[in-house]
Parts: C-alpha cells; sequence; structure tokens
C-alpha cells in the first residue's frame, strides 16, 4: 500500500473527535486533512482525484453524511467512504452502504476496525483509480472513431457477421470490412473478443447510439 | 402546602372563636346566678355541666323533634339523673351544643354516660343576652360539626371531652363511643402534656412543635387501620382547667397525590430516555471516541522510535478534557434509567390536561400564579400514550411556571387552551406571561442538553420534542406579542394518528 501518496480525509463536527481520529491515522502513517463540516470539505476537495478515502460522522450539522455521500456520487467521485457514527440504525447503514460506502463503523471506533478499514478503502480508491485511468483511455480511443464508425462497432460487439451488418447499414460489405479494420485500430484491439471486453468495461449502450 | 394552609387557618380561627365563647360565658355566667368560676371544684363543675347537658336536652328535646332525628337518636341513650335546680346556664359544654360529651363524674369515674347537648334556646330565667348567646351556641356548634376537620377537645387527662362529627366519621366510633377515648389512641403519637390545672401548655410528646403548631403524624382509626394525618394542638382553658384542641386532618389523599407527583415527575425526567438514546449515545460515544482514537494513537505514537513525546503530551492534555466532557454527560443523564414503549390508545387530550392541570394545581397557588384552562368541547380523541402526553404537558406547564418566577405577583398567568385545528389535529397552547425566549435560543430549545436554567437538565423539552413527533404531532415556541412565550404542541386526532402509526418505522 502507497501510503505516503494516499489522503485520508476526516470529516466530523466535534472537534475533540477530529482531532483524535486524526492523530490516531497519522500515526499508522497515512497523510490526513480534517475538516469540521461536510461544507467545509466540497469547498476544498470536491473531487480528488489521487488515491484518497473518506471518513466520514453521519450526524454533521450541515449536511449529514449520506446526504454529502450522495452530492459526491452525484458528482461521479470514486472517493470510498467509511462512516462512523455515535447512533448507528440500521436503516442508515443500509442506505449507506446501498449508496457504495466502503464501511459503517461504529463509535468509539477502534484503531483495529478504523484502520484496515481504511486501508481496506485506500485499495477501492486505487482500484477505482487504475479502471478510472483505463476507462478513460478507452474513452479517449473511442472518441477517436467516426459516427459510422461507432454504429459497425455496436453490431460487432453484438456479434454479428460483416454481411448482416453490412446489410443493416445499407452499405457494401467492402465498404463494412474497411469500417471494422479502422474501428480495431483506433480501438487498439488485436481481436473481435479483445475489443468486446474493451467495450463491456465502459458498458456504453452501443445500441442505443446507433439507434439515436 | 396549601390545603395545610387553609386548614391552619381554619384551626387558628377555631381557636379564637372557642376563646370568645369562652370569655362571653364567663362573663355571662354571673348574670344569670351561676356561681363563680374560680369557686368551681371540679366536682361541682362535673355537676353544673351535667346538669347543663340535662336541662338543655330537655329543654331542646321537644321543640326540635321531628326536625333532628338523627341528634334525638344520639340522645335516647341519655338518662341522666336529675339535679336539683335548673338555674345551671352556659357553660363550656353548652357552648358546645351539639357535640358529645362524658360526664367525668368524681363519684364514679367508670360510669361515664354518653351526652347529648342542645343548645338551649331559653335559658331559665329568660334573660334575652343569654337567649342570643345560645342562639349563636347553636349555630357555633352546628359549624363546628360541618367542619371537614376532626376536632377534638380532650380534658386534662387526656381523654376526650368533645368531638365533632367529621372525627366519628374519620377514626370510626360511633358518638358515644368517641367520648372519653383518650387521645393518644387515635393519635398514638400525640401525648396531651398538660402540668395542671392552671398551666396552659400543651406539647406533643416527641419532636415539640412545628413552628406553624402542626405535625405530620400516624394516627389510628377504631379497627386499627392506620392513616397519615396532620395534626394541630393547642391549649384551651375552659372555666378553670386546661384542656386541648386537637385538630386531626386525615391526609391520606395528600400523600396518595404526592406520590402520584413525584412518580410523574421522576417518570417526566427517566421513562423518555429511550427516545433521546440517540442523542445521549451520541454525548457519549464523542467523548469516548476521543478517548479511545487519542489513547491508541499514543500506543502507536509510544512503539516508535524516536517517541514523539510532544505528540504525546497533547494527547495526554486532549484526554483529560475528553474524560470530563464523557463524566459531565454522565453527570447529566444519571437520573435517567429506562424507556417505556409507546402504548398507544385512544384518549381525551382534554383529559390529559386536566389531570396534569390538577396535578400542578397547589404548586401553582404556592407560585403565585394563575392557571386557565380552555377546552374547545367535544374534541375528537386522539392515539397516544397516556403518561407520555402527561409529560409533555407536565413538562410545558412547569417550564411555564418556572418562566413567571421573575415576574411580579399579579402578572403570573398560564393559560391552557386546547383547539381543533383543521379538523383533524388538536393543538394546545401553553401560554405564559414570563419574560418569553431570547431571540437565539428558539433553534437550539428543542436540543437535548439545551438549557436557560440553571439546574436544568436540557431534557424536558427535547423528551417533549420526542413524544409529540412520536404520536406525529409537532411541537414549537412563539414569543407573545405582549409578554411571554407560548409553547404549541400538535397530536392528530384518531383516524389521522392510526395511519401515521401504521406508517411508522418501527
Amino acid at each position: 500500500m502507497s501510503e505516503a501518496t494516499s489522503t485520508v480525509f476526516v470529516v466530523d463536527d466535534d472537534t475533540a473527535v477530529c482531532r483524535a481520529l486524526t492523530r490516531l491515522i497519522r500515526s499508522a502513517g497515512y497523510c490526513v486533512e480534517s475538516f469540521g463540516s461536510a461544507h467545509e470539505f466540497l469547498e476544498c476537495h470536491p473531487y480528488f482525484k489521487g488515491c484518497a478515502c473518506l471518513v466520514l460522522d453521519v450526524g454533521l450539522p450541515d449536511i449529514n453524511g449520506l446526504e454529502l455521500q450522495n452530492e459526491l456520487n452525484a458528482a461521479n467521485s470514486a472517493l470510498p467512504i467509511i462512516f462512523i457514527t455515535g447512533d448507528s440504525d440500521i436503516a442508515t447503514t443500509v442506505r449507506a452502504m446501498k449508496a457504495g460506502a466502503t464501511d459503517f463503523l461504529a463509535k468509539p471506533v477502534s484503531d483495529s476496525d478504523l484502520l484496515p478499514a481504511i486501508e481496506n478503502a485506500l485499495r477501492v480508491s486505487s482500484q477505482a483509480l487504475s479502471s478510472r485511468t483505463e476507462l478513460d483511455c478507452i474513452h479517449g480511443r473511442m472518441a477517436r472513431l467516426t459516427p459510422r464508425e461507432r454504429e459497425v462497432l455496436a453490431l460487432f460487439v453484438e456479434g454479428r457477421p460483416n454481411k448482416q451488418v453490412a446489410f443493416k447499414l445499407g452499405i457494401a460489405e467492402k465498404t463494412i470490412k474497411v469500417h471494422r479494420a479502422r474501428v480495431m485500430e483506433k480501438m487498439e484491439a488485436h481481436s473481435l473478443v479483445d475489443l468486446v471486453r474493451v467495450i463491456d468495461k465502459v458498458c456504453i449502450p452501443l445500441a442505443q447510439s446507433q439507434s439515436a | 402546602m396549601t390545603t395545610f394552609s387553609a386548614a391552619v387557618a381554619v384551626a387558628v380561627l377555631i381557636v379564637l372563636l372557642i376563646a370568645l365563647q369562652l370569655r362571653r360565658m364567663r362573663t355571662l355566667a354571673p348574670a344569670v346566678g351561676s356561681p363563680g368560676d374560680a369557686d368551681l371544684s371540679r366536682q361541682r363543675y362535673n355537676n353544673y355541666a351535667f346538669a347543663a347537658a340535662d336541662e338543655a336536652a330537655d329543654l331542646e328535646q321537644p321543640a326540635k323533634a321531628g326536625l333532628d332525628q338523627t341528634n334525638i337518636r344520639r340522645t335516647a341513650g341519655f338518662r341522666p339523673p336529675r339535679l336539683a335546680g335548673r338555674h345551671i346556664v352556659h357553660t363550656h359544654l353548652a357552648m358546645l351544643s351539639r357535640g358529645r360529651f362524658r360526664r367525668t363524674s368524681t363519684d364514679n369515674a367508670n360510669e361515664l354516660q354518653p351526652c347529648h347537648v342542645k343548645s338551649r334556646t331559653e335559658p331559665a330565667d329568660g334573660s334575652q343576652s343569654a337567649a342570643r348567646q345560645s342562639r349563636h351556641d347553636e349555630r357555633f356548634g352546628a359549624t363546628l360539626d360541618l367542619l371537614p376537620l376532626t376536632i377534638l377537645v380532650a380534658n386534662p387527662q387526656g381523654k376526650t371531652l368533645f368531638a365533632n362529627a367529621a372525627a366519628e366519621k374519620l377514626f370510626g366510633y360511633s358518638p358515644e363511643e368517641l367520648i372519653g377515648v383518650a387521645v393518644r389512641e387515635l393519635v398514638p403519637a400525640l401525648q396531651l402534656n398538660v402540668g395542671g390545672a392552671d398551666s396552659v401548655s400543651a406539647e406533643l410528646a416527641i419532636g415539640g412543635r412545628e413552628p406553624d403548631g402542626h405535625r405530620d403524624l400516624v394516627a389510628r382509626r377504631r379497627d386499627g387501620t392506620e392513616f397519615p394525618a396532620e395534626v394541630a394542638i393547642n391549649p384551651v382553658s375552659w372555666e378553670s382547667e386546661t384542656c386541648t384542641l386537637t385538630i386531626v386532618i386525615d391526609r391520606t389523599e395528600r400523600y396518595e397525590l404526592l406520590r402520584n407527583r413525584q412518580q410523574l415527575a421522576h417518570l417526566t425526567r427517566v421513562s423518555t430516555l429511550g427516545e433521546l438514546a440517540g442523542s445521549l449515545a451520541h454525548e457519549l460515544n464523542q467523548p469516548l471516541t476521543a478517548i479511545l482514537s487519542n489513547a491508541q494513537a499514543a500506543q502507536r505514537f509510544l512503539a516508535t522510535e524516536p517517541v514523539n513525546l510532544g505528540e504525546v503530551r497533547e494527547i495526554l492534555h486532549d484526554l483529560v478534557d475528553d474524560t470530563h466532557r464523557a463524566s459531565e454527560v454522565i453527570r447529566k443523564m444519571r437520573a435517567l434509567v429506562k424507556k417505556g414503549d409507546l402504548e398507544a390508545a385512544p384518549l381525551s387530550v382534554a383529559s390529559v390536561i386536566r389531570d396534569v392541570a390538577l396535578l400542578v394545581h397547589s404548586d401553582a397557588i404556592v407560585r403565585g400564579i394563575q392557571m386557565r384552562v380552555t377546552v374547545t368541547p367535544e374534541l375528537p380523541p386522539v392515539d397516544g400514550d397516556k403518561v407520555q402526553l402527561q409529560q409533555v404537558v407536565l413538562n410545558l406547564l412547569l417550564n411555564a411556571f418556572d418562566a413567571l418566577e421573575s415576574r411580579p405577583a399579579l402578572d403570573r398567568e398560564v393559560a391552557i387552551a386546547v383547539t381543533l385545528e383543521g379538523g383533524d389535529t388538536i393543538r394546545v397552547a401553553v401560554r405564559d406571561s414570563g419574560t418569553g425566549l431570547a431571540g437565539n435560543t428558539f433553534d437550539k430549545l428543542f436540543l437535548p442538553f439545551f438549557t436557560s436554567k440553571r439546574d436544568g437538565l436540557g431534557l424536558g423539552l427535547s423528551i417533549s420534542r420526542s413524544i409529540v413527533e412520536m404520536h406525529g404531532g409537532r411541537i414549537w415556541a412563539q414569543n407573545n406579542e405582549d409578554h411571554g412565550a407560548t409553547f404549541y404542541f400538535t397530536l392528530p386526532t384518531g383516524t389521522r394518528a392510526a395511519r401515521n402509526v401504521s406508517g411508522r418505522q418501527p
């Protein structure tokens, strides 16, 4: 785990708790940034790009932890969240976990729970980070395709042979073959299987883009 | 306390009346030819007394026959030997015209006769003033019987000379039996310590008398059952004898009320902790979280080389603060115990308010507060937990009372209004004429541990809010336009409440 480059954000409105948690996490060798409210956090680090996780108190005075989580999700943030709460109830926990929290810990939280949770969250973060890099890469490649090539790609990944694609698009099979070669080249795919795997990762509804 | 003050006032009045009566009798006595008081020996005194009773009964009975069956019945057993001379006039026995007494004959102390004295309307010599006196006596005696207080007059030996109707009822004796009974049989702790004929002193055997002359003692009925009583004793000089006037007030109800009130007050403080569990847990968890994290961080820092002493020092400092904070929370919630489940049943908000109003009535009087309750008639019932809603009302009322403390006595007013809003919501408004709420407190009022009182826990309103919200209602506060504040809470009526309850999460 590359602890030195990972950042742990702590958001808790209680100064004493915030300070103690910060200290504990720092003692484990992480870089810690603490905030007293959700707004304070959002102002400084809305969409942190590096490997990081957020240790978040559920009961915050301005917007509560769950709302902050929603806001981050809506902004497509990949920041893993570890919730800590003094009065956990099942409903809140379920909501938080469904919305993608990596952990939900009850206060007072022990280092034996918190530090592994942080480690896990940072692993999630770094995985997300690498997959995001890959996705960005795929998106970049796809951006290079022409609209016609996109249509061709969509039909290819459905498993249709050249002839059918040509018939569907109403163009010559020969032209399709040229498009196909271009798509393979632009998508940096060595085989059809390779191409399908890449397209699967981005989960773009190609069929819809075709009909649109 | 208020009831007792009233009782003491009545007692003092009675003593004054009796004293006045005695003086009048003394001054009257020579005028109608009775021997001077000072010369009366015990024997003669008793004889006179007896004869007076005799005469009174004789003269009164035919005239009053059919008018007062009870007294006639009571008098039926009375067959005193006639004494020569019907010139005996008013003695103190005549004064206690409708009372019962026994003759304490010196010839035969055991041969006591029940006696009913009826007041004389016309004395033997027909004196006008004596007649007036007599009518006065009769009214006086009747008054004593009507009093809700138990009055016992005991002779220097501690035996009952007179007891009013309330005494018979309270102690469960028949009129005849009660006369001659030792007062300490009725009130065991009470020993009438009458020094002598000249000494006018009566003391309680134990502990002496309280400044206001009353004691909380245990009294005993004829069947042996005991009950709490307030006892006031006063020396009364009758003729040359020192008697004691004992007033006994049954305090069973008051004690029950007191106990109920304590229970309810206790409930207010404790039973809805469950509703607050979240907030309380949070309050405690915060410092505990800080303590745990700090301590574990310290352990980690100590495990590294070289040890960062500055960091550890800071941690220790924080640990002390956090511990103080935790113990402060614990101190505040020490009294809080356990949660009661919501037992919803259809109930009348008006009756809840009336119950609580009754409960704090005496408190209001003591604090000089005028309390008005206005209830819209025929309100639909609400579904709720009676005790919990009582807590809310009690809490709001006591807060209102507290808010009036600094107001002049004439301006201390609390008004409770129960109204129907929009057909399906009952709104209760508790309005005080106090100093009102400071502008910056409105958003904090209902938070746990927020208080503006010096000794407040800061839990009353937050508990109230939990309860009201649990009932599907709302609670809020507003400053009045003139002065003081009004606390409102709403409760959905039966039909709406049922929907709320079913829709609520467990």
